[in-house]
């Protein structure tokens, strides 16, 4: 128990100072938001400033107490979250020049067999629901999707 | 003023053509609004020059533009609630307490409630609007950018109700959501904030990219966790209605949401994410005792469904009245009238009986025809659930993807929402809720541009927000929603102490 | 990207029945599918510009299957203009929906990496033009009324406009400070949420002053419900505006039209740009255009192919100058 409380307040502070952090970047961007001039005496960089100095107290507040958290997933956890962004990410990339159908069955077999599928049963899966998407997003509902390699 | 109006309305609505094409209205509206990437806007641009190239009279367009409308309004809270995908901007605060119904085995009830609340805040909106549409208009215009100020502070006031037992996370989900609205161009000086001049940033972050990130990514990410360590179970979906128990339960939040919705609808600056989110904030400031919301309580799924189709429906005030639409969607359909050469105003009701009658009536036609055709619908919904979890999930990121990406057409959008998918699950992890992000993403812009909008007509001096009648009354308001649960709760403390 | 499909397939049998009629004529350079781009959601000035074209083209029978109308949000258009010349500047079918306040952000470098030579200017369609009005019962009844006062303190009135500092709205009620040789900084303007946010400040007294166009204007000012000053026009404007005086007749040089247009990319080529260009010639003077124009609240504006052009190279470097003037 002791452990992992001790770990949800590591993470917390870890997550403190990140945000902290941020609040120092955001902050200091926005004192150098340009603009000509404006006709209110707040101006553009105004909220964010001040949004970035409450955000700075909040954390310390929140480094100060961190609270409870999750336990965060194991090795094979973090695999499993990699491979699912990765996999988003890569078919997205080609998501214009391969088309919709070949990335979306791509990226539908592989969460597929994440979720527990075999992978013939995750293939034909992911082939069908690429199939059903693009037939209801693209000729029935009129949708511009990417044509790509297979030319529809 | 008489109300001819409404019985010759009666009399257009209910021509069997009419009623017909309200009927096809509301079947589009509900299946446009179910899927996530086409809202209610998109489908009327769709409809309308299709109805203008056939010849309908304006009336029958009008009916079949405003079934489509609020179909959309009745549709788009499944996906919320089944999928943890809000479907447009109104139904994200009904999947905060919607989804853990769902996930609780009561899909079925959850969707039969957001109905019957959706019903309650629609037709009692149309009551409002048939007596109060032209005196109600006095409102918005009453309202200038200082009385939008003081009725943003009272939304954050509400907002107290959302601190837990862990304010420090609360209050930073909050300024987070305020951040992310000054992505963008800066509407009162024309700057840019932090778009790193890429012109996908140029209008800020997209709302649905927020929500859908925010949502359904995350969660895909944390039941890829629960499919790991083996806890991530089946579903269960029991069939059952909600009880007559069940509907006293909710009436009175649902009463309550409604008034306020119709309220902020009717406003033009204010829309259905906002009268979601304060009319949630205030059940849970007035309600919720036992701390039961967000974990599937039905008033707090039934107040923003009510207050949401409230929304809709007063959004329609400012549009007749003043010609001025209170939500996108009412744009396009003033649009309507114009292409017919319909001048909006108040007079429009004695000069067009027919017209407003007719679509004032197709409403009251509309929310019953939707109740009766959603209440069996929502067996065939909630069974979408049952589908094992390698169809459901892919399912679930496709349409998270489709709907990003037939609103913006770009990959950049998507790759945004990922991004903010992966940031809401860390913040998750930590403990952190997602209500309070988008309190403050729906709040923040609102509050911003209207107290510089106000400070510059004033010249600077700040004396403009407590100037008029109507920005103290707000101020008073902010201020009881403050004092009074803890007020409330003082009261009750001594009738306790010598119970104990 | 929602294309109006099922508008297509609907109308597709009535268009058959006219294909015969179309045998003959234009059908050489004609590309094989038209789309129109409208740099923003359903329902805005470029959506009307797209609907406009292809109600037209349509009812004229100049193109044989209906014009498709997709939507790009995102930076008022700047979005759909890089994507135009980065992934489809050879699209011959393809023609993008532009107005003056599109030359406006160019020529503050608002568009992106391109300027206005980056992509070819078709033709424009209509225009609207920029309108001030006051509350009908306010001491200012001319434009003078209004010089004067701002000569006297530009900051003495709350104005509101439709934009933010720097857009077309705060553009007019700068000229006319200018005009009386006041500071623009001064004004206490606010920028309000589109033309209905504006007029509805007007009624309530939160702003004294509005700038904003003829067309969402003019019913209220048969109302009542305010006064326009001024049409920012050289001549005067026909039908329901035959009675209000524009800024020549009262001795101001300034006129502020918002023209409506459509641009193609950089690499359509010069069969398929006049094509376009003779198409919109042979619209112009068609009465099922200026109907459809009508309707949408838009005037006649004279200017295509080469003149349009120039038109846009001619605003653009003034916006530029107007900006540098104004301190912006």
């Amino acid at each position: 128990m002791t452990d992992t409380s001790r770990n949800a307040r590591l993470s917390g502070r870890i997550a403190a100072l990140a945000l902290l952090a941020f609040a120092l970047v955001y902050g200091l961007f926005g004192a150098r938001i340009e603009y000509a001039f404006a006709s209110d005496p707040i101006g553009p960089r105004g909220f964010p400033v001040a949004l970035a100095l409450v955000l700075a107290l909040l954390a310390l507040w929140y480094l100060a107490r961190p609270g409870e958290a999750e336990e965060w997933p194991g090795r094979a956890g973090l695999g499993a979250a990699l491979a699912f962004l990765g996999t988003s990410v890569a078919c997205l990339l080609v998501f214009d020049h391969a088309g919709f159908v070949p990335s979306m069955a791509v990226l539908m077999a592989v969460i597929a067999r994440l979720f527990g599928a075999g992978w013939i049963t995750a293939i034909l899966g992911g082939i069908g629901q690429a199939l059903l998407w693009w037939l209801l997003f693209g000729p029935l509902l009129g949708g511009n999707l990417p044509k790509g390699l297979l030319g529809f | 003023m008489s109300f001819d109006f409404l019985w010759q309305g009666f009399g257009v609505a209910l021509l069997p053509q009419n009623l017909l094409i309200g009927l096809i209205g509301c079947f589009l509206g509900t299946m446009i609004g179910a899927l996530p990437a086409i809202g209610p806007i998109n489908g009327i641009a769709l409809l309308l020059p299709i109805a203008y190239t056939a010849g309908l009279p304006p009336e029958s367009t009008l009916i079949l533009l405003a079934g489509v409308y609020y179909g959309a309004e009745y549709g788009g809270r499944i996906s919320s609630i089944l999928l943890n995908v809000p479907g447009d901007a109104g139904a994200v605060m009904t999947a905060l307490d919607g989804y853990p119904m769902a996930r609780r085995g009561e899909a079925t009830k959850a969707l039969a409630i957001s109905g019957i609340s959706s019903f309650i805040g629609g037709i009692l909106a149309v009551v409002g609007m048939t007596f109060l549409a032209v005196p109600l208009s006095w409102l918005a215009i009453k309202f200038g950018p200082a009385e939008y100020f003081v009725l943003m502070v009272f939304a954050f006031a509400t907002l107290g109700s959302m601190v837990g037992h862990e304010p420090a996370k609360t209050l930073i989900g909050c300024v987070l959501g305020l951040m992310l609205t000054t992505i963008g161009l800066d509407a009162t000086s024309g700057a840019y904030r932090f778009t790193f001049e890429q012109a996908e940033l140029h209008d800020g972050i997209e709302f649905i990219i927020l929500v859908i990130g925010l949502f359904s990514i995350s969660e895909v990410l944390l039941m890829l966790e629960h499919q790991l360590k083996g806890t991530l179970r089946p579903l269960a979906v029991s069939g059952a209605y909600p009880s007559w128990a069940d509907i006293r339960f909710i009436w009175w939040p649902s009463v309550r949401a409604t008034v306020i919705g119709f309220v902020i609808g009717v406003l033009p600056g204010t829309g259905a994410s906002v009268a979601s989110a304060v009319s949630y904030t205030t059940e849970k400031r007035l309600n919720d005792k036992e701390g039961t919301f967000g974990t599937g309580d039905m008033r707090g799924l039934a107040a923003p469904e009510a207050a949401n189709n409230a929304a809709a429906t007063g959004a329609f005030v400012p549009m007749l009245t003043l010609g001025v639409p209170g939500s996108g969607t009412t744009a396009v359909m003033l649009g309507a009238l114009m292409l017919y050469n319909i001048q909006p105003g108040p007079q429009l009701f004695v000069e067009q009986p027919k017209l407003v009658g007719g679509l004032i009536a197709s409403m009251y036609v509309g929310n019953l025809l939707l109740l009766v055709m959603n209440l069996p619908l929502v067996q065939l919904f909630a069974r979408v659930l049952l589908m094992p979890n390698w169809i459901l999930i892919p399912g679930i990121t496709a349409l998270s993807i489709l709907g990003v990406y037939s609103a913006y057409a770009s990959v950049m959008s998507v790759l945004i929402m990922f991004g903010i998918g992966v940031a809401g699950y860390l913040l998750r992890k930590l403990g952190f809720d997602m209500a309070p992000i988008i309190l403050g993403f729906v709040l923040g812009r609102v509050m911003e541009v209207n107290l510089r909008n106000a400070l510059a007509l004033s010249g600077g001096d700040p004396g403009i927000l407590f100037a008029s009648p109507l920005a103290i009354i707000l101020w008073i308001m902010a201020g009881a929603i403050v004092i009074l649960p803890w007020w409330l709760r003082r009261r009750a403390r001594p009738t306790a102490v010598p119970a104990a | 990207m929602i294309r109006s499909r099922i508008s297509a397939t609907l109308s597709s049998a009535m268009l058959s029945l006219a294909a015969a009629a179309l045998a003959a004529g234009t059908a050489a350079a004609q590309p094989a599918k038209t789309e129109c781009l409208a740099g923003a959601k359903p329902g805005g000035g470029f959506d009307l510009t797209c609907r406009l074209a292809g109600a037209a083209l349509h009812a004229t029978k100049l193109i044989k299957d209906p014009m498709a109308v997709s939507y790009m949000e995102g930076g008022v258009g700047a979005v759909a203009y890089n994507h135009v010349v980065g992934t489809r500047p050879g699209d011959s079918g393809l023609v993008v929906a532009a107005s003056s306040g599109s030359a406006l952000l160019i020529a503050q470098g608002k568009f992106g990496k391109h300027d206005e030579n980056a992509v070819r200017w078709v033709g424009a369609l209509g225009a609207d033009f920029g309108v001030i009005a006051v509350a009908p019962d306010s001491p200012i009844k001319t434009l003078k009324d209004l010089v004067a006062a701002y000569g006297k303190d530009p900051g003495a009135f709350p104005i509101g406009g439709g934009g933010a500092v720097g857009s077309q709205d705060w553009m007019k009620m700068a000229l006319l400070a200018k005009e009386a040789k006041a500071d623009p900084k001064k004004m206490r303007y606010a920028a309000l949420e589109g033309g209905g946010a504006v007029t509805t400040a007007l009624q309530g007294g939160h702003i004294k002053i509005a700038a904003g166009d003829a067309s969402e204007m003019i019913a209220l000012h048969e109302q009542g419900k305010l006064r326009i000053l001024a049409v920012m026009s050289e001549r005067r404007l026909p039908g329901r505006f035959k009675d209000i005086p524009t800024t020549f007749e009262q001795g101001y040089t300034i006129d502020w039209p918002i023209w409506r247009g459509l641009y193609v990319g950089p690499k359509v080529s010069d069969a398929d740009y006049n094509w376009w260009v003779d198409t919109l010639k042979k619209l112009k003077d068609s009465p099922e255009f200026i109907k459809e124009r009508e309707a949408r609240g838009l005037f006649a504006f004279d200017s295509i192919g080469a003149d349009f052009e120039k038109r846009v190279k001619t605003d653009v470097a003034r916006f530029k100058q107007l900006a540098k003037e104004a301190g912006l």
